[in-house]
């Protein structure tokens, strides 16, 4: 074969590759994306979540169900799972417990209580994703088209704003997480508070003092 | 010999808000109660958990209207008898100047001072209107917020019905209590009024009995000349009866809720 004709094949193929592209930088991997982080600011040894070898392990368990069996370890990693399409992965005897062994707080919920609505109405079947999986169908891109929809036709993102889970509006806690309910909350028992301070002993005071007062018969009041 | 003290249309409006107070409290504490058979019991008539929340709202729209009206009336009210209607003597606004019977009535429930010359609206009678007036606003306007999530939702994110829905509670409760405890035993219970003021359904007051309990008001009226023109007679036999049905009526729903909601509350989830 003639020499000049695999000279131009070559020069052909080389000239049909697709050209390097700065859009095409690998973003899937974030190990990968933060070391580019680090090559390009020169900041290293900043890790998001630290070694699995060193995790530390959490001695306070106050949550009920956990403690029964050895899950400590994979607990201590939870927020690792985040992100997962099975939150539950790797963790031992799941297939034995209940949503609420380990979410108690979570079933405390107007959907639970009043409408009977269970957990996995919303959160899907095996396997349950992490609400900010990609693919979760909870995750805040899809969850009023995926799981509010299904009651609440023509739910919008703002309606799926709602708090299901929401927390408990008298703890000190709910100011960090939810400052107007906390507020609110407080403002109006104030409100009341003071009202019935007020008006609660000066009713009472007011009817035992009557029983000291003559009544007018001739005017039947 | 007795003497009038309200209107038909404020006898009316007081009926009106009184009938659809007792069935927002009926089916709103029975959904909250929902998981008691106290809860149960109140919402059965309504039909029911979806049922009561069907009627809440009607009534509630109802409740709104007859608040919208009140204002048309009151705004009649000012056009008709200008500046006077609200610096008057006969004005529910409240003044500086009732401070000062307001400490010694409460001097003299303490024993401590001589009964206080009032005018037409004391203190606690201008407090309750007021409570009602704001209350409506809250209630009402939260109400309005949870009346349809989705609509609301384009309007506010949809947390905003996560701090509505709390707000209407405790106003609800606040109301509740004042209506069921203070208003009830003020109306009712005390010894002067025992077993009941038909004043709000009758609309006509003892006259001797509004002279010792508003001097300044009656007083005022005899100056003016015009004692002679609101007096009047009993009200009919069938009319008194009426007032005693609707009014005992009232208390038995009212107390109902009230010991129910006491006594279950350690078995609701909030």
């Amino acid at each position: 074969m003639n020499k000049k004709y695999l000279w131009f094949l070559l020069t052909s193929f080389l000239l049909l590759m697709p050209g390097p592209a700065a859009g095409q930088e690998e973003r899937a991997s974030r190990y990968y994306h933060y070391r580019s982080t680090e090559m390009s600011t020169g900041i290293y040894e900043e890790y998001e979540v630290r070694p699995r070898g060193i995790q530390p392990i959490f001695e306070s368990r106050a949550q009920p169900g956990i403690g029964i069996s050895r899950v400590e370890d994979e607990d201590a990693r939870a927020w690792n799972r985040m992100f997962l399409q099975d939150a539950h992965k790797d963790l031992r005897f799941y297939e034995q417990r209940r949503c609420v062994d380990c979410h108690a707080e979570n079933a405390n919920n107007r959907h639970t209580i009043r409408h009977g609505i269970t957990c996995r109405q919303c959160h899907g079947g095996e396997p349950v994703a992490s609400i900010s999986s990609y693919t979760s169908r909870l995750n805040p891109i899809r969850q009023h088209t995926h799981v509010c929809s299904k009651c609440h036709i023509g739910a919008s993102a703002s309606f799926a704003m709602y708090r299901i889970h929401e927390p408990n509006p008298a703890m000190a806690s709910t100011l960090d997480v939810f400052p107007f309910l906390f507020y609110a909350f407080w403002i109006m028992i104030a409100i009341a508070a003071l009202t019935f301070a007020t008006f609660l002993p000066h009713t009472f005071i007011w009817v035992v003092r009557e029983l000291f007062q003559r009544r007018k018969k001739e005017d039947e009041v | 010999m007795k003497i009038k003290r309200f209107t038909l249309l404020q006898r009316l409006f007081h009926l009106l808000l009184m009938v659809s107070f007792l069935i927002q409290a009926a089916t709103g504490v029975g959904r909250m109660y929902i998981e008691t058979s106290f809860g149960q019991a109140l919402v059965a008539p309504f039909g029911g958990f979806y049922g009561a929340l069907a009627v809440h709202r009607w009534v509630g729209l109802f409740l709104l209207g007859l608040f919208v009206v009140h204002l048309l009336y009151l705004f009649l009210v000012v056009f008709k008898n200008g500046k006077k209607s609200i610096t008057g003597p006969d004005s529910i606004i409240p003044r500086l100047g009732d401070l000062k019977p307001a400490l010694q009535h409460v001097g003299w429930m303490l024993g401590l001072r001589k009964y206080p010359p009032l005018d037409r609206w004391a203190y606690w009678e201008k407090f309750d209107y007021w409570a009602v007036f704001w209350g409506m606003v809250i209630i009402g306007g939260t109400g309005l917020i949870l009346y349809n999530p989705l609509t609301t939702s384009q309007y506010m994110p949809g947390w905003a019905m996560n701090v509505a829905f709390w707000v209407h509670r405790i106003e609800a409760i606040l109301a509740m209590g004042h209506v069921f405890i203070i208003h009830f035993a003020i109306a009712h219970l005390r010894r002067l009024h025992f077993p009941m003021d038909k004043v709000i359904f009758t609309g006509r007051a003892g006259l001797k009995a509004s002279k010792a309990e508003k001097a300044v008001w009656l007083a005022r009226l005899e100056q003016e000349g015009r004692l002679r023109s609101v007096t009047t007679g009993e009200a009919s036999v069938p009319a008194r009866v009426i007032a005693y049905v609707v009014g005992f009526s009232a208390i038995l729903i009212g107390l109902y809720i009230l010991v129910g909601g006491l006594l279950n509350v350690r078995y609701i989830t909030w």
